[in-house]
């Protein structure tokens, strides 16, 4: 069973943008999956849609084999939720909102006050438990929002943004909890702005642009087959260079830059070939990222 | 009841009683203040209605004024908050359906409405010589037209995109309804074309109930007041339901 099967998945507002194109995506239970796009892409469409704030207009979206309409309140159940922006109610403590927050989801009480306090201390703002949201900082509020998500104990966490706006202490903090939950065998989908984080957290990923997923997979994979390495080699005399028409590069100074899809197949010939007009000072390969990938996909 | 629907309904009450130094109190001072300005100062130069004193005849329509407004203004107050501030996603993401979410809301403002109803009366019980005719039926207008401005204040509260749109029913709508109504006076003492137009007025059947129930005054059908006070909680609790349900206003 997947934890989230979405098919034909479309949504279009009532300006008449077409937000998402009949998209397909299977994320399987336990992944650590990354949605990743450019602002505007269908993200946040995507994620809205699957929790029940916004309507599709055709499609259809099971969580753990729980349709999202015909079986909505088995599907909410599975899922927490940590939207982009903060949305903490201003009236009560952060316990208290935790507490609501896991009775909405069907959590006793005395079992939800428990709860709270575990989640609290895991998240490292147990001593603010009785303080409201007006007095926490940035990074506060954005725990407390990941709590929200956490106290209920659902086997999918959806996290739009969950790392935005806050330092870079907390991030790695963030990202090792995260990584925990992963293997105590929580699904966890993830979007984010951070090129990186999705790289050292996702082992799959789906690029989405303009309502449409233009690649899905396994991460490693995505960015061997999308990227391409940069080779960069130091020159003694770069004006003496002649290379073949089959070898794409440029010259920036005395450094040749070679873009290489197979780096290790390619290396040898290109020094070969280089060495046969001038002296080699240095070699550098540039592994590329997904960052490079992802702009190459988005254009 | 489900642990979902109670949590929810629990954090609407929780909420109007936490603050009560702006949600119940206020309401209790300014009645008050009516009952002590109009009644035992200018009430005592004003000859009796229908046989009742002036100071008891108010009584009902103060209680009904400060149930419509604090029913009204705690539902749509709340929406309202949750969505500017956004909280109310906490909701919609919830495994609640459109209607025990529209129930919630509609409850807790209905409380807020009976609370502050109550209150005014159980002070009138000990400044006038007020006694209550008929408790249940007391508790029945009270507890419908709660639920009717609180309905109502639901469906204000997802239509309404600024704070500005909720005041301006309170301003332009429910006071001159009130005051028009016959908070103050008898409708019977209006000439015959202002005194007809006043019975279009549902106020005016919802205030003439609880005068009946709590004085035992009837000016004018008991029955088309109940059965005003239950068909308008009933149509506003469907339309804020479907609201809830269809997502109107809510989801994009």
């Amino acid at each position: 069973m997947n934890a989230i099967e979405i098919q034909s998945l479309r949504k279009i507002y009532d300006t008449n943008v077409e937000a998402l194109k009949g998209i397909d995506l299977i994320i399987p239970q336990g992944s650590f999956f990354g949605l990743l796009g450019p602002n505007g892409a269908g993200k946040t469409t995507t994620i809205g849609i699957l929790t029940g704030l916004v309507n599709k207009t055709s499609g259809t979206a099971k969580i753990l084999n729980h349709d999202i309409i015909s079986d909505y309140k088995n599907a909410r159940r599975s899922i927490g939720l940590s939207p982009q922006e903060i949305n903490l109610d201003v009236f009560f403590t952060i316990k208290k909102i935790l507490e609501f927050q896991a009775g909405y989801f069907g959590v006793p009480s005395n079992i939800a006050i428990k709860k709270v306090d575990e989640v609290l201390k895991k998240l490292g703002i147990y001593d603010k438990k009785d303080n409201t949201a007006r007095h926490l900082s940035g990074g506060m509020k954005r725990r407390v929002q990941i709590a929200k998500a956490l106290v209920h104990d659902p086997p999918i966490l959806i996290l739009d943004e969950p790392t935005a706006g806050v330092d870079i202490e907390l991030r790695h903090m963030l990202w090792d909890y995260l990584t925990d939950l992963n293997k105590e065998g929580k699904t966890i989908l993830l979007t984010t702005h951070y090129i990186e984080e999705a790289e050292k957290l996702c082992n799959e990923i789906a690029i989405i642009n303009n309502g449409e997923i233009i690649k899905q997979g396994d991460t490693k994979s995505i960015i061997k087959e999308v990227s391409l390495n940069m080779i960069e080699i130091e020159l003694n005399d770069a004006s003496k260079i002649n290379l073949t028409n089959k070898i794409d590069y440029k010259i920036n100074g005395n450094i040749l830059k070679i873009q290489s899809k197979g780096v290790n197949k390619d290396i040898v010939k290109i020094i070969e070939e280089v060495e046969k007009t001038t002296e080699i000072k240095n070699i550098n390969i540039i592994n590329s990222s997904l960052e490079d990938a992802f702009i190459k996909l988005t254009n | 009841m489900s642990i979902e629907f109670l949590t929810f309904l629990r954090r609407e009450i929780h909420r109007f009683l936490v603050l009560y130094k702006q949600t119940i109190i206020p309401a209790l001072i300014s009645s008050l203040l009516y009952i002590i300005v109009f009644g035992t100062t200018l009430g005592t130069r004003i000859s009796a209605i229908n046989g009742i004193t002036y100071i008891n005849y108010i009584v009902p329509g103060l209680a009904m004024m400060s149930v419509i407004n604090q029913a009204y203004q705690n539902s749509a107050s709340s929406i309202m908050q949750g969505k500017y501030l956004k909280f109310i996603e906490d909701i919609l993401v919830a495994p609640l359906s459109g209607f025990e979410i529209s129930l919630g809301y509609i409850i807790g403002g209905a409380f807020r409405g009976l609370i502050c109803g109550l209150g005014i009366l159980i002070i009138c019980l000990f400044m006038t010589d007020l006694q209550i005719q008929k408790i249940t039926l007391t508790i029945f207008y009270l507890l419908t037209v709660s639920w009717t401005f609180s309905a109502f204040g639901v469906i204000v509260g997802i239509y309404a995109k600024s704070w500005d749109e909720i005041g301006t029913f309170t301003n332009f709508v429910f006071m001159p309804l009130t005051f028009l109504g016959g908070v103050f006076y008898s409708v019977d003492m209006l000439p015959p074309l202002w005194r007809n137009i006043s019975y279009i007025n549902p106020i005016y059947w919802m205030i003439s109930g609880l005068r009946y129930s709590t004085l035992g005054l009837e000016e004018n059908a008991n029955l088309i007041s109940l059965f005003i006070c239950f068909g308008f909680s009933c149509l506003f609790t469907i339309i804020a339901t479907w609201m809830f349900k269809t997502g109107y206003k809510i989801k994009s």
